[in-house]
């Protein structure tokens, strides 16, 4: 048999003086890395995937560009008076004027669009709506701050009208959406009033609109 | 040193792993199937857009209200997709609907 001399078989060699990272060590760059990973998340996934910009790093960076490139950002709160009611017995007193919106929706066959305003909670808005053809409808809401799976639906009955009133059981976005079951091009008319500070469209295609609600200063005087 | 640069990458890949998944929005594609290629879909819509649609063992095909695998996806059908993604150019799909093909006319 050949002699091996003085070499070391790998295999069943001791155990040498290798080095392994002591705890402190592995500590250290555990916390390094996790260090990184926040500064990472601040200064660019949370500008450039939701608009959120804590350090201001990201506008400077040119990352905030990119979450308004996407319309996945979620709906904030508006700014100002929110337009909560102060109940006073069977009155209801506002901070503010209410608003006023007319939207007439063309869904194209098989699209569906949303269209919600931001409601304080207990205000309250009139609604009529109109399609010209079967929709399926479910007019819902969606607490401020609140994932996507926090939508809460109010009315979701098969209708081609629905008149009435709403009274916000919380604070956030309400409103409709509506989906053109079929292959002929649907109409939808909206018309709306009440203490709302903002609307908001949510396409079939992702695309998010902020769209403008009238004040009463927009209404012509009659003599 | 190597190990705290090999840590920190896993780290920030987590991080930025997680943004994105949670990033994810949701679309819906109508149009002409216009390529089928294994677990790849390419639709073009109205306007002439074409996007590429990942299909997964999750994502669910039906014509008729009735399920059907992929092999029914044929090209020049109309499809209904809802799917999925961090922009509308690249989506995995969560549901496939075969319809009718939408007549010349009855669009906007």
């Amino acid at each position: 048999m050949k002699s091996l001399g003085n070499t070391v078989n790998p295999v069943t060699a001791p155990p040498g003086p290798q080095h392994v990272p002591s705890t402190r060590t592995l500590a250290v760059a555990s916390g390094i890395s996790l260090l990184i990973a926040v500064i990472v998340l601040l200064v660019a996934v949370l500008p450039a995937e939701y608009g959120l910009d804590p350090l201001g790093a990201g506008r400077a960076l040119g990352f905030v560009a990119l979450s308004q490139a996407v319309a996945v950002a979620p709906v904030p709160p508006p700014e100002g008076d929110t337009l909560a009611p102060v109940q006073q017995g069977p009155v209801a007193l506002y901070p503010g004027q209410y608003k006023f919106d007319s939207r007439q929706f063309v869904l194209g066959p098989y699209e569906y669009i949303e269209y919600k305003y931001h409601l304080a909670k207990d205000a309250t808005m009139l609604f009529s709506w109109i399609a010209d053809g079967d929709v399926m409808h479910d007019f819902h809401g969606d607490p401020d701050g609140a994932p996507a799976n926090a939508s809460q639906s109010f009315d979701k009955q098969p209708r081609r009208r629905a008149e009435g009133s709403f009274a916000a059981p919380f604070s956030g976005i309400h409103g409709w959406f509506w989906e053109n079951p079929g292959g002929e091009t649907i109409t939808v008319r909206l018309t709306t009033a009440g203490f709302y500070t903002a609307a908001h469209e949510f396409r079939f295609d992702g695309t998010r609109q902020a769209r403008q609600v009238r004040s009463l200063d927009a209404i012509p005087v009659g003599e | 040193m190597t190990q705290r640069m090999m840590m920190s990458v896993i780290g920030v890949a987590l991080i930025a792993g997680a943004a994105q998944a949670l990033a994810h929005d949701h679309f819906r594609v109508i149009g002409t199937l216009t390529k089928h290629q294994d677990s790849r879909l390419e639709v073009k819509n109205r306007e002439g857009k074409t996007t590429a649609i990942k299909l997964d063992k999750q994502t669910v095909i039906t014509q008729d209200k009735k399920k059907v695998g992929a092999t029914e996806l044929k090209v020049g059908q109309t499809l209904v997709v809802n799917a999925y993604g961090d922009s509308g150019d690249e989506l995995l799909a969560l549901e496939i609907r075969i319809v009718p093909p939408i007549a010349a006319g009855k669009t906007k």
